[in-house]
């Protein structure tokens, strides 16, 4: 855990958590909840009924104008003119040498294009957009005036109504406005049912107030983590990076190379070579958690190490994803080194619970 | 958190209460805090020797992995098995069904040598 530091960005919802006891944590330069006691209990609260996440740090830029959808085209690998209105993909921003320089969502909304990049990485997105922006593009970054919760769990629906939301009729991935200036998307990074809402920062604590009130557990950062992990989700910064390409990573399901996106070229270079190596997921057989940055054997041989592990409330064992080998097949049993002892595990493709955002 | 007048304690953050040669150990709630929810807990056999001060055993969280270290210099002569199917009862008491095992100690003098609660107190600042 990273102290607090007096620089530290503070969400909106900065009293709410304190007032609630939560452990705070420095995260890509914002101050945010990492639980508020229960990293377990918060996890079970999102997958058996309703949980509300604090996301006010995550990155928010709008892309308005009629460049904008070439914008768009040009500096993310999934296809911009093929998202309809109302709707929101799962896109990377690349390197001209195909690395990754984040992972987000992006939605079409009637006045453009909204894009939540990952804090860390939300300059750097905006960058690469400013880069390529054709003529007539406006890009601004909007997170000083909005602030985001993620209302998530199969008890979504009925805490939006109770606290004033219409999520009626709204498909997975379908996106609308939400007020004035806000959106609210079925989105998120948990596996269930929720919802993403975007409102302005003098509006969050009001409906922060009312999503607990109707009944969503407050839920940090922490939980966030294993909910994302139990879905093999991958994390930027830690299991995809710019030293990472979306082949290896798995992730050319979010890359359409018809068209002409910056990195484009070394994709399609990756993708005829194969992959040597692939991100799969790691189920622990028996006692013992996985951590990052432990190595992964097969028949006593390196064969990968793991980018993301930890415990999984709803399984009770330990997962982990990790770079494995190309020879290294899925079922396979592997050693993960952990503090000098081997723990046994079983190469599978997540999702290692039985979990749909869809359903 | 709760510190009780009648236990004593280490560095480490375990808790020792005596009864006689026999000295029941576990963490404190400050550790249990500090953890965050415990998911394993690794403890020695029935009759293992273990050595004041020397890792026995281990805690594992959801955040991380701690050992667990011997307050005192004796033989284990019980371990609470409840822990390996409820790991959770370490979060919520402690120092009750969260006791981790039995020491019989070779020099029951040595819990008197431990920290007292103000001292522990003082040392977490709680």
């Amino acid at each position: 855990m990273t102290p607090t530091t007096d620089s530290a960005r503070r969400s909106p919802l900065d009293d709410r958590h304190r007032a609630r006891g939560a452990t705070m944590t420095a995260f890509a330069g914002w101050d945010m909840p990492l639980d508020y006691g229960s990293v377990v209990a918060e996890h079970r609260a999102v997958r058996s009924a309703c949980g509300v996440f604090d996301l006010s740090h995550l990155g928010t830029l709008r892309l308005t104008g009629a460049g904008a959808e070439a914008t768009a085209q040009r500096a993310l690998t999934n296809d911009a003119a093929a998202l309809a209105q109302g709707r929101a993909h799962y896109t990377l921003c690349l390197e001209d040498g195909g690395g990754i320089v984040d992972d987000l969502l992006l939605y079409r909304l009637p006045w453009g294009l909204f894009a939540v990049p990952n804090a860390a990485n939300a300059a750097g997105v905006q960058q690469a957009l400013e880069r390529v922006a054709a003529p007539g593009t406006a890009i601004a970054d909007v997170k000083a005036d909005l602030a985001c919760l993620a209302v998530q769990g199969p008890g979504s629906p009925a805490v939006l109504a109770a606290a004033g939301i219409d999520v009626a009729g709204m498909r997975y991935l379908d996106v609308r406005p939400l007020g004035a200036d806000g959106v609210l998307a079925r989105s998120g990074y948990t596996g269930e049912r929720g919802w993403e809402l975007f409102v302005p920062a003098a509006e969050a604590g009001a409906l922060w107030d009312r999503v607990v009130a109707a009944g969503a557990t407050p839920a940090g950062l922490g939980a966030r983590d294993t909910l994302r992990l139990e879905m093999g989700y991958p994390l930027h910064g830690q299991d995809i990076s710019p030293a990472t390409s979306p082949v290896e990573a798995g992730l050319t399901w979010a890359v359409k190379p018809a068209t002409d996106f910056v990195g484009r070229a070394a994709v399609v270079r990756a993708l005829e070579e194969g992959a040597r190596r692939r991100l799969r997921g790691l189920r622990v057989l028996g006692r013992g958690i996985p951590r990052a940055h432990c190595e992964v054997r097969d028949d006593g041989a390196p064969a990968g190490e793991t980018t993301s592990g930890g415990f999984s409330p709803t399984l009770g064992i330990g997962i982990a994803l990790a770079y494995l080998d190309a020879g290294v097949g899925l079922d396979e049993g592997v050693e993960i080194v952990v503090r000098g002892r081997s723990l046994t595990a079983r190469v599978e493709r997540p999702p290692f619970v039985d979990a749909d955002p869809r359903g | 958190m709760a510190t009780p007048d009648d236990l004593r304690y280490t560095q480490e953050h375990e808790w020792a209460r005596a009864d006689g040669p026999r000295v029941t150990i576990g963490i404190t709630d400050y550790a249990q805090d500090q953890l965050g929810d415990v998911v394993y807990v690794d403890l020695p056999a029935s009759g293992t020797r273990v050595e004041k001060g020397q890792p026995f055993g281990e805690v594992e969280s959801t955040k991380s992995v701690s050992d667990l270290y011997a307050p005192l210099t004796g033989t284990i002569v019980e371990r609470n098995e409840t822990l390996e199917s409820s790991p959770e009862l370490v979060n919520a008491d402690p120092y009750g069904r969260g006791w981790m095992v039995v020491i019989e100690a070779e020099q029951p003098d040595e819990v008197g040598g431990l920290l007292s609660a103000t001292d522990y107190q003082e040392l977490t600042g709680s």
